[in-house]
């Protein structure tokens, strides 16, 4: 994979005239995707992040900014021009857009029509099926078929001319957990096979968790915060972030769940509540043990869970731990020296971190 | 033939009359239906595309449209009749018969027709629109391979619907002399107070309208896939 960016966004602004309001739906945005990428952009619904990435093929001509794509000024082309640059650009929808009328092979097909033989195109067709494992649904209608493999045809439709981008727009969010993980599994297959780049709209974590290597979060129309996933998880910024990190990981249910029963744990002075982070090789140190016995600080786990990112562990733990206030701010330090990212919690605080 | 007879009376004397006045409804309406069709489906297909967020979004083109086929629509039919009638001796070179007959009936149904396209046609999800646009599908493509193919089971049923109440329009152009069964029902049967030629002519009118009906619902029903 080389550094070379595929999809350059610069300085994006979408502004739609409504009956007199003006509504900035993207606000001042660049982004850079590289070749081989699978980039997330998450945010609430409304944050405009549908907007930013149907900039990218022209659905959506922004109010000011540059747009380039594979090289090529998007803006700049004539609508003949624009239609073979969208070749390249695949795109899959929230609710999958589908034409009812065309049995599943027709549907995948529809791209190719006019552009290659007919033999030439059922035989890409079956290849395609094939490859999202839908082969023996060729003769059916779209009605027949479940949500899951509603979206895998239209995959395979999207991928039907070869593109090296696909966008895919909310694609899982109509889906179940179970059906979301089979079809992200996909993606990331498709991307390490064809090397397909990946532009990934959603409003959950846990997808962006799964698959992708960058993530950026927006907001009311901008980019918050961005980077590589691992960073992103690891230390995330603005409240935005954490919230959907925390989400994700599950920390908010569980912090939730001890301040509940703040009162139960009965802290004394000699107790505090912490949650210690920490990513890759720091995973696996002995801490709790290593603390017990350079400091004599009794470590009581909560709760735990550790991540896989990237093949990068992120670890979470929420522990009590006790011992002298000297022991356990030295204990605190050892844990800083080592990576650790400490977080002080207060049960009688109710607002989650 | 003794009950046809009893009921009947005037009516089983005039079979050649009927025989020639279904042909006449039969070739007004099927005229009717090639041109009003071809011209109504363009100006749906027209409206749809042009009207505000369309894939050829046009303001202009689209007021145009939609302020001729209000104005046709508004027209009723029997004036129609009578304020065509000089367009009608252009066009045919008499406003009397039933060819005469067809130059209203077109303007009367194709405007009708092409509301009924614009509905259908609008029915087709926006999604998919997009979705075709975003494979590199140009306008064209998007009108017969999308909104066309999409949108089939709606147009037939829309056809169907245009179709019988051309069929009615023709009896109301036959009655003021373009032939036809509704000529048959006016003329002969209700002035000459022959009520069972009059009962027999809608009784013609009746069983080609079912027709229609039966073999739309079944095209429709063949070509949606959507259950």
């Amino acid at each position: 994979m080389t550094n070379e960016a595929i999809i350059q966004l610069k300085d994006i602004d979408v502004t739609f005239h409504n009956k007199g309001q003006t509504v900035e739906a993207v606000k001042h945005v660049s982004l850079s995707v590289e070749r081989g990428d699978i980039y997330g952009v998450v945010g609430y619904s409304g944050a405009g992040k549908s907007t930013l990435v149907r900039v990218i093929n022209r659905l959506q001509r922004p109010t000011a900014g540059s747009v380039e794509v594979n090289g090529q000024d998007i803006l700049e082309l004539s609508s003949r021009e624009l239609r073979t640059a969208r070749t390249k650009i695949g795109m899959i929808f929230q609710h999958f857009n589908l034409m009812a009328s065309r049995t599943i092979a027709d549907n995948v097909g529809y791209p190719l029509k006019g552009r290659m033989s007919h033999a030439d195109r059922k035989q890409k067709v079956a290849h395609l099926l094939e490859l999202v494992g839908l082969s023996e649904k060729a003769t059916d209608y779209p009605a027949q078929l479940s949500g899951g493999q509603k979206q895998r045809v239209a995959i395979a439709r999207a991928l039907a001319n070869d593109p090296e981008i696909l966008i895919s727009d909310e694609a899982t969010s109509a889906l179940d957990p179970k059906t979301t993980s089979s079809i992200l599994a996909l993606l990331k297959r498709l991307n390490k096979e064809l090397g397909l780049t990946v532009v990934l709209i959603t409003h959950e974590m846990e997808a962006v968790k799964e698959i992708c290597n960058k993530v950026a979060v927006m907001e009311d129309g901008e980019i918050i915060e961005r980077g590589d996933l691992v960073s992103i998880f690891s230390r995330p910024q603005k409240p935005l972030t954490q919230d959907f990190i925390n989400t994700a990981t599950q920390i908010n249910q569980a912090l939730e769940k001890i301040f509940r029963q703040a009162d139960s744990l009965n802290l004394s002075e000699s107790q505090q509540l912490v949650q210690l982070q920490y990513v890759g090789a720091s995973t696996d140190a002995p801490l709790i043990t290593e603390l017990y016995k350079r400091y004599g600080v009794v470590s009581n786990i909560l709760y735990g869970n550790v991540e896989i990112l990237q093949d990068t562990p992120l670890g979470n733990l929420i522990v009590v731990m006790s011992g002298d206030p000297d022991k356990l701010a030295a204990a605190w330090q050892y844990c800083l020296d080592a990576g650790i990212h400490i977080t002080h919690l207060n049960p009688n605080d109710s607002e989650v971190a | 033939m003794n009950l046809l007879a009893k009921y009947f009376p005037n009516a089983v004397t005039m079979k050649s009359d009927f025989v020639q006045a279904t042909g006449e409804t039969l070739y007004m309406t099927a005229i009717t239906a090639i041109v009003a069709g071809i011209i109504g489906m363009a100006i749906g297909i027209g409206l749809i595309v042009t009207q505000p967020g369309g894939i050829l979004e046009n303001r202009v083109i689209y007021n145009i449209l939609d302020k001729i086929v209000n104005l046709c629509r508004s027209i009723p039919f029997v004036i129609l009749l009578a304020v065509i009638a000089p367009l009608t001796r252009i066009i045919v070179g008499t406003a009397i018969g039933t060819t005469a007959a067809i130059v209203p009936l077109v303007i009367g149904s194709a405007p009708f027709y092409a509301r009924q396209i614009q509905n259908a046609l609008a029915e087709v999800d926006r999604g998919v629109i997009e979705a075709a646009e975003s494979v590199g599908s140009g306008p064209i493509a998007i009108i017969f391979r999308v909104y066309l193919k999409e949108g089939l089971a709606d147009i037939i049923r829309s056809s169907v619907l245009t179709l019988i109440s051309l069929i009615d329009l023709t009896a109301m152009a036959g009655a003021i002399g373009g032939g036809g069964l509704g000529n048959l029902a006016i003329n002969v049967g209700y002035s000459r107070f022959e009520t069972d030629v009059t009962v027999m002519a809608m009784l013609i009118i009746l069983v080609i309208v079912f027709a229609i009906q039966l073999i739309g619902d079944l095209l429709a029903r063949h070509v949606d896939h959507t259950a």
